[in-house]
């Protein structure tokens, strides 16, 4: 049986699953947190169930990309079920979408999420009367509370096990393909897309159904509780007031996060140095005696320093700072106190959630670039964040370049920032955009911890699946290269390197090492004997090069090939320019 | 009046959307259709956006969209 769960953007649809499933999800609080569908199995009753969490949409007529990615879901797999997951609290926008729904065809539940909200805004559904209105179940629901849960899951049981019965009667999912399938419109397209797009007298007379439903159904008891957080919501939204205090909080996040690699970098090193020093022995006795054996043994150790006592820690505290401003709902907010700041860069406000994302991992922030509101800006958000912004890792491991070698951290920080408002200046110019800036600001949320907990473990997770397994396998070619001596032959390029970038031969290797991992270049630096300005402008050139693998491949899944070797083409010569215009300047 | 126009805390009513297309239907999507009520919450400077109160939901909008939502308010009754 498949069940797919649509509804619009943030009223809790990967909450409900996770309740469902008992597996964590990613949950935030705002509009775009699942950018594709996932797919998840529940047993129950000795069947498998294929529950399919889909990015939230408010209707399945518009020309989104979550849309279609819906569409594509409903046409080519068999639906049996929809759970439609709307927000109780905005029962009236939401049940427009309800009734689009209706007309599919497919047996449908719609689960009233968010109850305990509403509660406590003082609003009462009456789930009954609204299962009878649109004759379909209805479940009263908290993903917070668990309410709800066993009618939910006792309700998705039977409809499985008609499912079963009814099997060979016919199919029911294909009536609709043509309905709604763009290709199946034959000569007049023009036409058809358009009244696609119009608001038609169906539409509104939906949303007349949707309200007339709403209010029907919903009863307001007056009594608000938890008034402080509507306070503290109106404080963040006065324009000045409230953008003083989300810089703050960046800020505050920002320091928080370098304090606490500095406090652990210290412990870890003294945890760590035992341990790789059996590695090391461990090594060398148990291997054959070659050169590859000596490499591992130095490889090895090294190769796990970097991550254990800066990455690891960083990553950490990234998750953990991510999911409090996302779960408490200020993200979107920075997208509106930050809108005029953006459109300088060719981007929306919105724009600020995948990059700062990206500032923890530019891997899912290029993933999360789905938000923005057309290609132009997705490329330009892509570009950005593959180029220019740093991610956690990478910051770290710069930092530690920066200190060994006493390099100009303002002529860095100027370098970065003049080149994010340059390129970000010329793409906007070479593809305007239409600029429509609409967002749903959710609700400040107190954040659960146990939802905390599970992002923090997904997030973190990937420390040990592919950040620590990279690195390790980098670190050990990166030392190769060091031993096999390959670098001593390029002195011979050292004249162009050292009159085109001012730096020697080696750094410039690291800058070409950019491709494989940007964070394990600055390793080669390290090993090498650079002054201040070679540091500089080395680093300088690092920090604006290619995007990681893991970016690249995510680049190639969201934009194509021809994208990413865009992207790349841009990294590659943003990098050379840099180095070559450090090094007319600085003195 | 658009509203772009209106002050923080001031309530209105959605007289219709001067654009068409795929606009007027996301804006439609919100819930901001004619007869919607709204209350502006604030109005961000530098031609920034405008945030306001729809049903129990709050939304932004930027200039240029806002500037296509027409509304009346009681007071210019
Ligand atoms: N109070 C309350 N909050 C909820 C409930 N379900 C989800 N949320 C919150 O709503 C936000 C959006 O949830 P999410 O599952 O990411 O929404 P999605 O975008 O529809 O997948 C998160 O901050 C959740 O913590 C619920 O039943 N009650
Ligand atoms: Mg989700």
């Amino acid at each position: 049986m498949a069940v797919v769960m649509i509804g619009n953007p943030n009223v809790g649809k990967s909450a409900v699953l996770s309740r469902l499933t008992d597996r964590p999800l990613l949950v935030s609080n705002y509009s775009g947190t699942s950018v594709e569908i996932i797919a998840t199995q529940l047993k129950s009753a000795g069947k498998t169930i294929d529950i399919y969490d889909t990015p939230g949409i408010y209707s399945i007529k518009s020309a989104s990309a979550e849309q279609q990615v819906i569409s594509e879901l409903i046409y080519s797999q068999k639906i049996d079920l929809i759970l439609n997951i709307v927000d109780a609290v905005n029962l009236e926008r939401n049940l427009v979408l309800t009734y689009e729904l209706m007309e599919l065809g497919i047996p449908m539940i719609l689960v009233i999420n968010q109850i305990d909200r509403a509660r406590q805004m003082g609003i009462e559904i009456n789930c009954q009367l609204l299962s009878q209105i649109i004759k379909s179940e209805v479940v009263c629901f908290s993903a917070n509370t668990g309410e709800g849960l066993m009618e939910l899951i006792s309700l998705i049981e039977m409809k499985g096990n008609k499912e079963g019965k009814d099997k060979g009667a016919g199919q029911p999912v294909t009536i609709i393909k043509t309905k709604f399938d763009g290709n199946s419109c034959n000569g007049n397209c023009a036409g058809c897309s358009r009244s696609f797009l119009e608001i038609g007298a169906e539409d509104l007379k939906r949303a007349e159904k949707a309200a007339d439903t709403a209010r029907m159904v919903t009863r307001q008891t007056g009594s608000q509780s938890k008034k402080w957080m509507n306070k503290a919501q109106q404080i963040i939204d006065k324009p000045y007031l409230g953008t003083i205090i989300l810089l703050l909080v960046a800020y505050l996040a920002f320091l928080v996060l370098m304090k606490f690699i500095e406090l652990s970098e210290g412990p870890i090193s003294d945890l760590l140095a035992p341990v790789n020093a059996v590695i090391e022995k461990v090594i060398l006795t148990y291997l054959p005696d070659s050169i590859f054996t000596t490499i591992l043994a130095k490889a090895v150790p090294e190769g796990l320093i970097v991550p254990f006592t800066i990455i690891m820690p960083a990553m950490l505290m990234v998750s953990i700072i991510m999911s409090l401003i996302e779960d408490t709902g200020l993200l979107p907010r920075y997208s509106v106190v930050l809108e005029r700041v953006g459109s300088l860069f060719g981007l929306s406000g919105q724009a600020v959630i995948p990059l700062s994302l990206g500032f923890g991992c530019r891997t899912p922030a290029v993933m999360a670039t789905r938000i923005l509101p057309n290609q132009q800006q997705r490329f330009i958000a892509i570009v950005l964040l593959s180029v220019v912004i740093p991610c956690a890792a990478t910051l770290g491991i710069l930092a530690s370049v920066i200190t060994t070698f006493q390099a100009s951290l303002p002529v860095i920080i100027v370098t970065m920032t003049v080149t994010l408002i340059l390129i970000g200046y010329v793409l906007s110019h070479i593809m305007p955009a239409e600029e429509v800036f609409i967002y749903e600001l959710p609700p400040l949320r107190i954040p659960l911890w146990s939802n905390l907990w599970t992002k923090l473990k997904m997030r973190f997770s990937g420390f040990f699946t592919e950040v620590l397994p990279l690195l390790l396998v980098m670190s050990i070619a990166v030392r190769a290269l060091i031993e096999s001596g390959l670098l001593n032959h390029l002195h011979s390029i050292e004249n162009i390197t050292k009159a085109l970038f001012g730096i020697p031969a080696e750094a410039f290797v690291a800058v070409l090492l950019t491709i494989f991992q940007r964070y394990l270049a600055p390793l080669i630096l390290l090993n090498l004997d650079l002054t201040a300005r070679e540091a500089t402008i080395a680093i300088s050139m690092i920090a604006l090069s290619l995007p990681c693998l893991p970016v690249m491949v995510m680049t190639v899944r969201e934009i194509g090939f021809k994208g990413l070797f865009k992207v790349l083409a841009i990294g590659m010569s943003t990098s050379i320019l840099v180095g070559i215009i450090l090094n007319l300047i600085l003195p | 009046m658009t509203l772009k126009d209106m002050k923080p805390g001031q309530k209105a009513k959605v007289l219709k959307i001067n654009h068409g297309g795929n606009l007027s239907r996301r804006l439609f999507q919100i819930g901001l259709i004619p007869g919607a009520e709204l209350t502006v919450i604030s109005q961000h400077p530098f031609k920034g956006p405008v945030v306001f109160e729809l049903g129990n939901a709050t939304f932004a909008l930027g200039q240029g969209v806002a500037g296509a939502v027409e509304v009346y308010t009681n007071e210019n009754k």
